[in-house]
């Protein structure tokens, strides 16, 4: 009988151009021994992340992602082995750049065995306007995507993740991004995976000096959908902006860190979390701001709203400020809360019906993260995904 | 029988328990203009949530109808249907909710499929020159963060949008300023002189006759302590301004 990591490791099409045999299996071996790092936060949540059993995962052949891009000169754009094997310097100038927030065990899970990945590279001062659009699909077994995103100095460009799947395998995916001077990126992903599948994502970046990074993140599929999102500021000037929403129904589990590490002064962040639940959905969001003794001059706000829709629906909302310099603007604030009975009222007043006011209430409670988000067109998805969910 | 009006009889009602109104009988006439007055506490508003169904008060007992309708068996959003509006007094706010897409809602609520989008904006715009209103206000979010003048725009704004039967605007005059007062009234009688609105039986709702010089009201009842206790003509606005509620009090312990 082979043992889990002969199973798992799949040696057969594991991509020696991305990484070795060896460093996969060492890195597997670790990420099994490894804890999720993420505690109960109380009575009412009901998984309990280090007993999730990877052992019987069934991992999809190595695939390609549906890749969608404008054609601009010296914009890279394709998967990631090919991007390893073609243009090898660029690619390891960008992977594991942001390795010390890929320390975690769903982060190791995911690099060492993954099985699909998009590989994005955008020249010194070129601008790619339209979006460049990544979709990932599931469908022959459990699926570990690993976008990799590397900008040039004055680079910009938008991304755009779609997550979705024929079957409920298991989901296990990085999405990590070099930044160089001045540059400038938004990365959206839209996660609609199908109703029985676990998804777990780090999201991390490495942003230089005076360049910005926007990460929106909209979770609306899976049954439990576990998420960490990491900024690691260590170049002043960079503005670092987190948009995220989730909307648990039925039993759906959402479970959504985030951490922005103001390890240098001089820089800004900004983070936008509107949390809904209904039915019997949970989440929970642990929003964290780290400023490092030394990053005087830093201005980061943090603001989460969270609205629950049924009385068996949970939502643990916590946000940290460690704030370690004393010459900062920092705010964060946090509501939780049923819909307004007054504001019901008030809509019926005009001739609404309540279970319409109810809707518009709640659509409308995301509008302000929806309108963070890039392109007319994802912003309609997710508009019809979310009054899919409240009907 | 389907008698006309907005008819108000024996109406009693509470709230938390304590009771607030004591037997109003009042009835809004199409096309006429109301005024309400009364000092603070003397259950005017109780009397508009009333009417419209609030479900923080409760009514006891009485009836009311709308050319005949019984309003007080349905709810709140049947009675906007029937043409029942409420001008609040304090308008909520709904974040997220543009205002063009609220009163869009609204008016396909209570006019289903009377106004396509492009006609309904022309519509919007059009009362919201009149109102003084910036067209940037329509892709604001409802009431959020508006100024206590912005908000009664609104609220007129809303009333010219949905040409209601009956408009019931509870002090929609107080907290405004000379500019806002005027604009308001200017509303008003611009919808009482359309097409649309000059049927609309108006129940202005106040206890400071100031917006009365902009809307000369037909009627006027006075309310204290939960009773109508008097009621005349414009004349009685006057008087009110002049000498206050006390000397209508004393007039009404003289009689008692």
């Amino acid at each position: 009988m082979p043992s889990t990591l002969e199973r798992l490791a799949v040696p057969q099409h594991a991509d020696e151009s991305i990484m070795s045999r060896g460093r996969r299996q060492e890195l597997l071996t670790k990420a099994f021994d490894s804890r999720s790092g993420r505690e109960r936060p109380g009575q009412f949540w009901k998984i309990d992340l280090d007993g999730l059993d990877f052992s019987a995962l069934n991992v999809a052949p190595p695939s390609a992602p549906r890749i969608k891009a404008p054609d601009k000169p010296g914009v890279i754009a394709c998967d990631l082995t090919t991007a390893a094997r073609k243009h090898p310097q660029l690619f390891a100038r960008a992977f594991g750049s942001a390795a010390g927030a890929l320390n975690s065990k769903f982060a190791m899970l995911a690099t060492a065995l993954c099985n699909t990945g998009t590989f994005i590279y955008v020249p010194a001062d070129q601008a790619v306007d339209d979006p460049i659009e990544i979709t990932y699909t599931v469908e022959n077994g459990a699926l570990f995507p690993y976008t990799l995103v590397l900008l040039d100095r004055g680079a910009h460009c938008t991304i755009i993740e779609r997550l979705e799947g024929r079957t409920g395998d298991t989901v296990c995916g990085i999405a990590e991004i070099a930044g160089g001077e001045n540059s400038s990126v938004t990365y959206a992903s839209e996660q609609s995976l199908p109703a029985e599948t676990q998804a777990f994502f780090t999201r991390v970046a490495a942003p230089g000096k005076d360049s910005s990074v926007t990460w929106c993140v909209a979770e609306l599929g899976a049954a439990l959908a576990v998420t960490s999102v990491d900024v690691a500021i260590d170049n002043p000037g960079v503005q670092a902006q987190l948009n995220g929403f989730f909307f648990p129904r039925d039993n759906q589990h959402v479970d959504l860190i985030s951490t922005i590490r103001h390890n240098v002064g001089e820089s800004q962040s900004q983070t936008l979390i509107k949390s809904a639940a209904t039915g019997h959905g949970q989440a929970r969001y642990l929003g964290n701001i780290r400023i490092a003794p030394h990053a005087q001059g830093t201005q980061a706000s943090l603001r989460d709203d969270a609205l629950l829709l049924s009385p068996h629906a949970h939502i643990d909302s916590v946000p940290a400020l460690e704030i370690g310099a004393n010459d900062v603007k920092a705010f964060h604030g946090a509501t939780i809360g049923a819909l307004d009975e007054d504001v019901i009222f008030y809509m019926e007043s005009r001739g609404i019906t309540r279970a319409a006011a109810e809707k518009m209430i709640a659509l409308g409670f995301f509008e302000p993260v929806i309108e963070r988000f890039p392109t007319e067109a994802l912003r309609g998805r997710l508009r019809s995904a979310l009054e899919a969910k409240i009907a | 029988m389907s008698e006309r009006g907005l008819r108000v009889q024996e109406l009693r009602a509470s709230a938390g328990g304590t009771s607030i109104l004591k037997g109003i009988n009042l009835a809004v006439e199409p096309g006429r203009v109301h005024a309400l007055m009364g000092p603070n506490g003397s259950g005017k508003s109780t009397l508009a949530f009333s009417l419209t169904g609030h479900p923080g008060f409760k009514v006891e007992s009485g009836t009311v109808t709308l050319d005949g309708l019984d309003l007080l068996a349905i709810s709140p959003d049947k009675r906007a249907k029937a043409g029942l509006f409420l001008s609040f007094q304090y308008p909520a706010a709904i974040p997220g909710v543009k205002v063009a897409n609220f009163l869009f809602a609204a008016r396909q609520a209570l006019h289903p499929g009377d106004l396509p989008p492009a006609k309904f904006r022309a519509l919007l715009l059009e009362k919201m020159d009149l109102l003084d209103m910036d067209p940037s206000f329509m892709g604001r979010y409802l009431n959020d963060g508006f100024s206590g003048g912005e908000k009664k725009r609104l609220e007129m704004l809303q009333l010219a949008m949905l040409s209601p039967k009956y408009a019931v605007l509870d002090e929609t005059d107080s907290g405004l300023d000379v500019d806002a007062l005027r604009a308001v009234g200017e509303s008003v009688n611009a919808m009482r002189a359309s097409e649309a609105g000059k049927e609309t039986g108006f129940l202005i709702i106040t206890h400071y006759p100031r917006i009365l010089q902009y809307v000369k009201p037909d009627v006027v009842h006075v309310m204290i302590d939960g009773r109508i206790v008097k009621e005349g003509d414009a004349e009685l606005a006057q008087r009110i301004e002049r000498e206050g509620y006390d000397t209508i009090r004393e007039e009404i312990a003289q009689i008692a």
